[in-house]
């Protein structure tokens, strides 16, 4: 059967060789589909469902209630806060960083994103390690720094350090989203604003910024995301005030055995994390519009 | 003349911080690098002395690591096959075929990207700790294909896409059979992209750590759990070593990546070239 249908087998019945790429395309894609609910919906929708289930089986809200008081709602807070400073400075290095790679010679930019990339391949736990021997108390920061009033800093568990960490980590990300935006700008339209008088800051102001204003808000999202579910660089970097929802999450599950705790937390953070997908995507379909407008 | 000096200025200073943000990037990485070769291996910086005693120490009696790096290969390399399969599957169905609900599909691959890998890692932990396989190789590998095939079929659907099907309409006009154009057009010219979908595979599984450390138990730990245990519990100075050797392995495996790259392109460019297109679809044509 498979040997008479080649490809090139000319003039088939249209509706049958439709039907017959149907028919590949579903059996194609059955092992993802099958591995995916198995592994990935299934599991998620029993943490759903162990969430909302009391000691004894029955329906309660008491984990919810439980992951909203206390010392679990500053932890939310805290991963909140967390994720929003990591976030904001990712999104102003990586507008800065990309900003200079665009203007670089094509020898110079290749390198650059190389050491862009490189860092972002080496596993999260072996540049967490290489920040907490470089901020320490005889560190090379605090030995650069030695001169300066006041000096060793306390750089290490504490919120500067777990915020100098995992901005190093989302960096990667934000910068190259933004170099991906910052190529894709027409540049005739900054050449038409010159041509029309504008100067720089203005061409900036009012034609650049609003071209790029929707990556600049994706980027942002996505490394606040990211950062919402993060704990490596956390735990290892950050103090007792520092405890983030993940790292709530694994001791609940490995220390306290308190699996429908976790499960709650696991929740919030996913409903998070989808609101945020949903921002970037409503973003992204703005910047899709407006950048319609301006090449009409 | 202003305007000049203003505008250099400018652009100094731009230099000047971009450079300093990509040491932000690349400084942890060369400082562990240096301090794997130093006597001291707590935080002084730069060493006053040179040793490779933390790469003897990884060997030595009693050394957990050669235990964990075993595992983190045996866990990448069963990992990898799995997504190359479901990979190779997936992206030929979403390339290649009408497939129904295809956007449904391709919303589903990419969960795991999107969804915090600790509340991935919660559920599989749900799923194989009352099936009483928590520490099974097996356990672990599945978990990490959850994170690892997504990444393989997108550079695999992007393999597929890049692969001009004139190439395959040509071999088919002059009577190839649908297996004579998967083995000779079709396999060789996806081969650096499925070649690439496995590095990175290996890599995803290599370097996972919230599905290792929910799925793992005492006696089976990989590679970056133990990293992390020895960086929180334990003070183990060959740490360092570890660290350094994982930072050669992902260099040598983005180089790999390139390299594949690059010969792929020259192989799709000869191929388009007219006379090897001939000889490949010529029957009997061995020109591949």
């Amino acid at each position: 059967m498979a040997a008479t249908l080649t490809a090139g087998a000319p003039a088939r019945p249209r509706k049958l060789l439709a039907s017959r790429r149907t028919r590949v395309g579903i059996l194609y894609a059955l092992p993802v589909v099958v591995y995916l609910l198995v592994l990935f919906v299934y599991p998620i929708f029993s943490t759903l469902v162990l969430s909302l289930k009391d000691a004894d089986g029955s329906f309660t809200l008491h984990w919810y209630a439980d992951a909203l008081t206390g010392v679990n709602l500053s932890v939310l807070f805290t991963t909140l806060r967390i994720s929003a400073e990591t976030a904001v400075l990712s999104l102003v290095f990586g507008f800065v960083l990309a900003q200079a790679i665009t203007r670089l010679k094509p020898v110079w930019a290749g390198l650059a994103m190389l050491v862009v990339v490189v860092p972002h391949f080496v596993s999260a736990l072996v540049r967490t390690y290489g920040w907490i021997i470089m901020l320490g108390d005889k560190g090379l920061v605090n030995e650069t720094l030695a001169w300066a009033p006041g000096a060793p800093y306390q750089l290490l568990y504490n919120e500067l350090g777990v915020v100098i960490g995992t901005t190093s980590m989302m960096l990667p990300y934000t910068v190259l989203l933004l170099y991906g935006v910052m190529r894709g700008v027409d540049r005739r339209l900054l050449a038409a604003a010159s041509s029309m008088g504008a100067g720089k800051v203005t061409i900036f102001r009012r034609v650049y910024l609003p071209l790029v204003a929707p990556g600049l808000a994706s980027a942002g999202l996505l490394s606040f995301i990211l950062s919402l579910g993060y704990y490596i660089t956390p735990a290892l970097m950050g103090g007792p005030n520092q405890t983030m929802i993940a790292t709530l999450i694994n001791q609940q599950v490995t220390k306290e055995n308190q699996w429908n705790g976790a499960a709650a937390q696991g929740v919030i953070l996913l409903v998070l994390t989808l609101a945020g997908l949903l921002l970037v995507k409503v973003v992204s379909s703005l910047g899709a519009s407006r950048k319609k407008r301006n090449a009409s | 003349m202003m305007e000049l000096r203003k505008t250099l200025t400018g652009r100094i200073a731009l230099t000047v911080v971009a450079t300093l943000i990509l040491l932000f990037l690349a400084l942890p990485i060369v400082v562990i690098l240096v301090t794997s070769f130093s006597n001291n291996a707590f935080a002084a910086f730069p060493p006053e002395a040179w040793t490779l005693n933390w790469y003897r120490a990884l060997f030595a009696d009693g050394s957990k690591w050669p235990a964990a790096l075993s595992l983190s290969a045996l866990v990448a390399a069963l990992s990898t096959v799995f997504s190359l399969i479901i990979g190779v599957t997936a992206a030929t169905a979403l390339v290649r075929s009408e497939l129904p609900l295809r956007s449904a599909v391709f919303a589903l691959v990419l969960g795991p990207l999107l969804i915090p890998q600790i509340v991935t890692a919660l559920g599989l932990f749900l799923l194989f700790e009352p099936a009483a396989m928590l520490g099974s190789p097996i356990a672990i590998a599945l978990g990490h294909t959850v994170l690892a095939s997504p990444i393989a079929v997108l550079i695999l659907i992007a393999t597929l896409r890049g692969i001009d099907e004139r190439l395959e309409d040509a071999a088919a006009s002059m009577g190839a059979g649908r297996l004579t154009i998967a083995r000779k057009i079709t396999f060789p010219l996806a081969a650096p992209g499925m070649i690439a979908a496995a590095i990175f595979s290996f890599i995803t599984s290599f370097d996972e750590f919230y599905i290792s450390q929910f799925l793992s138990s005492v006696d089976t730990v990989t590679l970056p759990v133990q990293v992390y245990n020895s960086l929180t519990f334990e003070i183990d100075p060959s740490v360092t070593a570890v660290s350094a050797i994982l930072i050669a392995f992902a260099v040598l495996a983005l180089g790999l990546v390139a390299l594949v790259r690059w010969i792929g392109t020259g192989r799709q460019e000869s191929l388009l070239s007219v006379e090897n297109t001939v000889g490949v679809a010529a029957p009997g044509g061995e020109t591949v």
